[in-house]
């Protein structure tokens, strides 16, 4: 499959993150996106608004 | 006598009633690495004079009656992002070839406190994710049950290690599966215990709110005894829970009668189908707690692609934040598929890592509601047998969601056992998860399938000398 970006936003987030990546590097990184991409849009599904990350993750204490 | 596999229960009581030299035993596993681990690739470093040191002092306190308890004496061995003060520590990587910690990681001070044998550094998945790699100085670990075959990692030389008999236990680390991984392909035990339970200081980092610290061994016993080890409040790790530490094998024995188990189908037979063999496994294991007195019944989660896309994301997010200073000016001293793997990191967005931690907070509370009348969850942990090595593709935890990640997510208690072998002859697993600090019933779950079932039994590559 094929990502929604160009090979040129790759090119343009790899210049951003500021990686000395060949061009045959940056290839491979958009041959994958597309599941990246998948996985973002999983994430990015309507969340209530009462949905707020913890500061600092700690499990509850169940029994 | 040391031809034998013993398990730690085992050499504990021998040792214990001074019938076996601890010497001995940590010569007897030295000389397996030697027969073995030219084929195995588990070990990056066997500290052989180190071993017998140890060993020495265990056998001298057993003659003194003063044994430490059930790990004095054990040969064992350290995931090598260990930090292991004055022993080479390198993360399986080119870039920590000939770093010397100055000091221990709180895991592995405890188990020295508790008397091990160190037997060595063992392989593992570059930094914990980069694997099986044929790029890095040293090679990937083998398969004991076919070493053409994978081990599963990151954890990779400690499932091999502990499946071939040449340690006893050893430590791994879990942030999306990396010890139930190999113990699940490794036909061994692996507990990747509650978010909080083992401090993590001295280990080296991937992601620092999914990364679990804990052990791998032969028999559910043995992961048990290791766990106690291990675990405790350590003021030096910020996630480190300050709870009083209960006794893992206390329930051992309890049997299964009255334990409620859920069964999460969907994960291995829709989400992520499982091999035939894995399912009968599962299937199998089902019937026997069933019969023993435990009520089953399936329960229903979100999809298992939700739990692992919002896993992954909080994984390579984290990862990256650790590793870019030297993404950036060393990228080509990484191993291909580490490099490729953490490059990706670099594209999440700010915003999609924190949508990512609000989804995991609802995802812990779908778990919290559908574990609240249960004692254990069931699952696969890995999808079928051990694939060849080298057919283990770069983008694997992309391509299909991973069985194990939702408990990485959730900070549940999870461990991988073994309920057979499948149609290519190697090993099949199950998942059993637990309720947070819920390990004793973990323990008596799967201690309960254990030694209702023969599996334990197998061992992979017997010794020449032992009767196949």
């Amino acid at each position: 499959m094929k990502p929604k970006v160009s090979e040129a936003d790759i090119d343009r987030m790899v210049a951003q993150a500021g990686l000395p990546l060949s061009a045959d590097q940056k290839r491979v990184l958009y041959d994958a996106y597309w599941m990246l991409e998948g996985m973002i849009a999983r994430v990015n599904q309507p969340l209530p608004r009462e949905a707020e990350p913890a500061h600092l993750f700690i499990v509850e204490d169940v029994r | 006598m040391t031809d034998e596999f013993l398990t730690i229960a085992e050499a504990a009581r021998l040792i214990a009633a001074k019938k076996l030299s601890p010497v001995e035993l940590a010569k007897a596993c030295l000389g397996r690495i030697e027969e073995k681990d030219d084929t195995l690739h588990s070990f990056i470093l066997v500290t052989k004079d180190r071993a017998l040191s140890d060993a020495r002092a265990a056998e001298a306190r057993m003659m003194a009656a003063a044994l430490k308890g059930p790990l004095d004496g054990i040969p064992i061995g350290h995931k090598d992002i260990y930090c292991t003060a004055g022993i080479p520590t390198t993360a399986h990587s080119k870039l920590l070839e000939g770093n010397i910690p100055t000091q221990d990681a709180t895991v592995v001070r405890r188990w020295t406190e508790a008397g091990t044998v160190l037997l060595g550094k063992l392989a593992t998945h570059e930094f914990a994710m980069g694997g099986p790699s044929f790029d890095l100085p040293w090679p990937p670990a083998r398969n004991p049950w076919n070493p053409e075959h994978f081990t599963s990692g990151s954890s990779s030389g400690t499932g091999a290690a502990v499946a071939a008999g040449l340690i006893l236990g050893g430590t791994g680390s879990d942030t999306g599966g990396s010890i139930r991984g190999p113990a699940a392909l490794c036909g061994i035990v692996g507990i990747k215990p509650t978010y909080g339970l083992v401090s993590r200081t001295g280990v080296l980092p991937l992601s620092f709110s999914m990364d679990h610290a804990g052990p791998l061994a032969w028999t559910v016993e043995d992961c048990a005894l290791l766990l106690q080890g291990m675990a405790g409040h350590d003021p030096t790790d910020p996630a480190s829970a300050n709870r009083q530490v209960p006794d893992f094998t206390a329930d051992l024995a309890k049997g299964a009668k009255g334990l409620r188990i859920g069964v999460v189908r969907h994960f291995f037979e829709a989400d992520h189908p499982a091999s035939p063999g894995t399912r009968q496994g599962i299937d199998q294991a089902l019937q026997v707690l069933e019969r023993l007195g435990a009520e089953v019944r399936e329960v229903k989660l979100s999809p298992l692609a939700d739990y692992h896309a919002c896993g992954y994301l909080i994984l390579i997010s984290e990862a990256y934040a650790v590793h870019e200073p030297w993404m950036k000016t060393r990228f080509n001293d990484y191993g291909e598929l580490l490099r490729d793997r953490l490059a990706l990191g670099a594209f999440i967005r700010a915003v999609d890592y924190v949508q990512a931690l609000r989804r995991r907070r609802l995802l812990c509370e779908e778990m919290r509601t559908a574990m609240a009348d249960l004692d254990i969850l069931v699952s696969a942990s890995q999808p079928a047998e051990a694939p060849p090595i080298a057919a283990v593709p770069k983008w694997g935890s992309l391509e299909k969601p991973s069985l194990t990640m939702p408990f990485n997510l959730t900070g549940y208690p999870a461990m991988s056992v073994c309920t057979g072998f499948g149609e290519g002859g190697l090993p099949v697993s199950m998942q059993l998860i637990a309720k947070p600090f819920q390990e004793p019933t973990l323990f008596r779950a799967a201690h309960v399938h254990e030694a209702a079932t023969a599996w334990r039994k197998r061992r992979p590559m017997p010794a020449s000398r032992q009767a196949a």
